[in-house]
């Protein structure tokens, strides 16, 4: 029995210091008698030392001292203490207290402790972890019992431990057809899904959910660690994308204009019905980047692709997809975020309705102007009747009672009335008569240079002097040469006409400006310092037959004139002053103007 | 003739002057001529005629205000006014259908028929 007396020995000799656990013994004055390694380790020098200076570091007995309850009633103790180690550093043990007992009194207490400071900080920062994780964490039970929760759901749902989670969580009274936690109670694996719960507020919470089995160690497992993440955010987010795809989707849709969009590599990604429509393309039918080409303006992509900005063709002709001409307005820009290229836009829109819309307007303006025309005629054959009835009055008058003079006038009094109503028809017959205008490549200068040098001696002999004045480069446009003459024409006489009205008329200047201005539009103006016209002559100016010339004018010059310039898409206006002098301008902008017609040159036999 | 009646031709037309001025004075009238309102008026206050021959050329305000200018001037609104106008009857439906002042003692459309011309002056300077 030699090693078990050895054993005995050892046990007897060297197991109190070899023990991982920190063993002191003390008598009843809480003097520390007697303590092994493993205390001297964990607590220091303990020798002549009260308990409570050792253990805590304390100057008197504790508050709640186990050591004096098991003194006491001699029953030993197990609790959970904090103390100071030999570092000074906080201490977490356990301590179980035994009395040692003689003859009925305790002499001594036997104090053995644990250092749980490690664990203990393992078990809080865990827990802090289950709190804190920025989701909802539960464990749950095979009967779908909450076992744990963590505090976010406590947050959310207040507490619900013990409670079945299909309750507390969705308010049924079953479990749920799709739960994840039940999938893997059978499996034993990982599962995720989505959740909808209602929240405190009533208000729908989405989860997105994630049930993992809690093995603790041996492949098997009693609970199931649910993770639930907040998505409703995300979900909302999701949706209000989801809402503006599908507005922006029915606005391209059911827009008017044409919209296509090209993405960065090229494939046409949007071609609108209205597109279609323009570009006669059947709804399903792809089209490729060469048929874009082929259907827009030549090099309109390739001046987008330059960028930046916008590039806008107000008046363009597109062809559809099987090469039939449709004047359209363009828009063109690219598409981009932040500094990466996205791909283009096109917006079209179809100016086919609104070109036909002008037509028919432009012919319904001019049948108006034929029919007040026609009422202003009556009025103007009126005074010309007048006028040849005077006449004849005069002769008839004259003859009876035999005075020359009387029949002279009279003569002359038809003579001049004929001679009115011949030019009063023959202008009213070209003011009323409907046509294309017959536009040609010509410089806007040369057209007033014209005019003036024509009118110079007639305007001296008048004593007015006619000045010619050109502003800068004015490129060749499309006009009717011979019309815009006869305005120019009409201008200038009307000019020289105020001029010699005027009471101030040897120093009287008419002049002739021709310019384009910064919005590519050519003026021509005609000023003259002459009389100038009061508000009742300026209001009535260019309205039918209204003259301010006596048997001289017809009154329809200014509104032949108006009528010329609208037909080149242009505009005339007026500012005069009584006593200063009159300006028309003409402005003519170039957007405007009206396309030279082509003349198909046959070949002549 | 001392008792000759004083007739003031307001007209702008050259012509309708001289085929008016003949028919008032080969039927025992004297005149006196303005070519336009203005004068026309200054010329009613200066000469006090018998009896105006106002010619109105436009069917629109400026028409009606002419012709308010006279009847509106205590001097002027005591002399008959015949109004001759290319204008038409709508003018004279105008005229009629506006408050506040005297309506023109005659109303005579062009072409003017001479006769009816002289009757109406007769009329009215009878009176």
């Amino acid at each position: 029995m030699a090693p078990d007396n050895k054993v005995d020995r050892w046990i007897r000799d060297n197991l109190f210091n070899a023990v991982p656990i920190a063993i002191a013994v003390m008598d009843k004055e809480f003097n520390v008698v007697y303590a092994n390694h493993s205390f001297e380790k964990m607590f220091g020098n303990w020798k002549n030392r009260k308990c409570y200076a050792v253990y805590k570091n304390q100057k008197e007995v504790c508050k709640e001292c186990k050591a004096l309850a098991t003194l006491k009633d001699g029953i030993p103790r197990i609790s959970e203490e904090a103390g100071y180690n030999k570092e000074g550093r906080l201490t977490r043990y356990i301590k179980q207290t035994f009395p040692i007992i003689e003859n009925g009194d305790i002499l001594f207490l036997v104090e053995m402790s644990i250092d749980i400071t490690d664990t203990e900080r393992i078990r809080k920062e865990r827990q802090l972890l289950f709190d804190q994780v920025p989701c909802n964490v539960m464990l749950i039970d095979k009967d779908f019992r909450v076992v744990r929760t963590n505090k976010k759901i406590r947050e959310m749902f207040g507490d619900i431990e013990g409670t079945y989670c299909y309750e507390s969580l969705k308010g049924t009274s079953r479990k749920c057809a799709d739960c994840t936690a039940h999938q893997t109670f059978k499996d034993g694996k990982t599962h995720t899904g989505r959740s909808i719960v209602k929240g405190k507020d009533g208000k729908d919470i989405n989860f997105q959910v994630t049930t993992v089995p809690l093995d603790v160690g041996d492949g098997q497992f009693e609970l199931v660690m649910e993770m639930a993440v907040d998505i409703t955010e995300m979900v909302n987010l999701q949706e209000e994308l989801e809402d503006a795809h599908a507005f922006m989707q029915s606005l391209i849709t059911t827009s008017m204009a044409g919209i296509i969009a090209v993405d960065h590599v090229g494939d046409i990604t949007i071609l609108n019905p209205a597109a279609r429509d323009i570009f006669n393309i059947v709804p399903s039918k792809l089209i490729t980047m060469q048929e874009l080409e082929y259907m827009l303006p030549e090099g309109f992509l390739n001046q987008i692709n330059a960028g930046p900005g916008h590039v806008h063709l107000p008046e363009t002709d597109v062809q559809t997809i099987d090469g039939i001409n449709v004047p359209v307005r363009l828009v063109g820009f690219q598409l981009s975020r932040g500094k990466s290229p996205m791909g283009m836009a096109i917006f079209i829109h179809d100016l086919r309705e609104l070109k036909q819309l002008e037509t028919d307007k432009i012919e319904a303006e001019r049948l108006a102007a034929v029919g007040q025309t026609v009422a202003g005629l009556a009025h103007g054959v009126k005074n010309l009747i007048t006028g040849l009835d005077g006449g004849m009055y005069m002769l008839n008058s004259g003859m009876n009672q035999g005075k020359v003079e009387r029949i002279q006038e009279g003569m002359e009094m038809l003579g001049r009335n004929i001679e009115r109503i011949s030019k009063f028809v023959k202008e009213f017959l070209s003011f009323s008569r409907g046509r294309e205008i017959q536009a040609e490549l010509c410089h806007p200068s040369d057209i007033a240079e014209d005019v003036v040098s024509i009118y110079k001696t007639k305007a001296n002999n008048f004593g007015v002097e006619l000045i010619f004045e050109k502003k800068g480069d004015i490129k060749p446009a499309p006009i009717e040469y011979e019309s815009m003459h006869e305005c120019l024409t009409n201008l200038v006489g009307n000019a020289i006409d105020a001029c010699m009205t005027s009471e101030d008329n040897d120093k009287c200047h008419v002049w002739v400006r021709v310019y384009e201005d910064d919005t590519n539009a050519i003026i021509f103006e005609v000023v003259d310092d002459g009389c100038g016209m009061d508000y009742e002559v300026k209001k009535k100016v260019f309205t039918n037959f209204f003259t301010t010339k006596g048997l001289g004018g017809t009154g329809l010059g200014l509104l032949t004139t108006k009528k010329i310039i609208q037909e080149h898409g242009g505009k005339i206006s007026m500012e005069s002053r009584l006593g200063k002098g009159t300006t028309f301008r003409i402005r003519l902008p170039r957007k405007q103007l009206p396309k030279i017609i082509e003349h198909n040159d046959e070949p002549k036999n | 003739m001392g008792d000759q009646k004083k007739i003031l031709i307001v007209e702008d037309e050259p012509d309708v002057m001289i085929y008016l001025n003949a028919i008032y004075e080969d039927n025992g009238y004297t005149t006196v001529q303005a070519t336009d309102g203005i004068e026309g008026f200054n010329m009613a206050k200066s000469e006090k005629p018998d009896l105006i021959s106002l010619d109105i050329a436009m069917p629109n305000q400026t028409g009606v205000r002419t012709y308010r200018e006279y009847k509106q001037d205590p001097d002027l609104k005591d002399i008959p006014v015949i109004i001759i106008t290319a204008v038409g009857d709508d003018f004279r439906r105008y005229l009629a259908k506006l408050k506040g002042f005297q309506k023109p003692e005659g109303f005579m459309n062009k072409p003017i028929d001479e006769n009816r011309l002289l009757k109406m002056v007769a009329d009215i300077l009878a009176d």
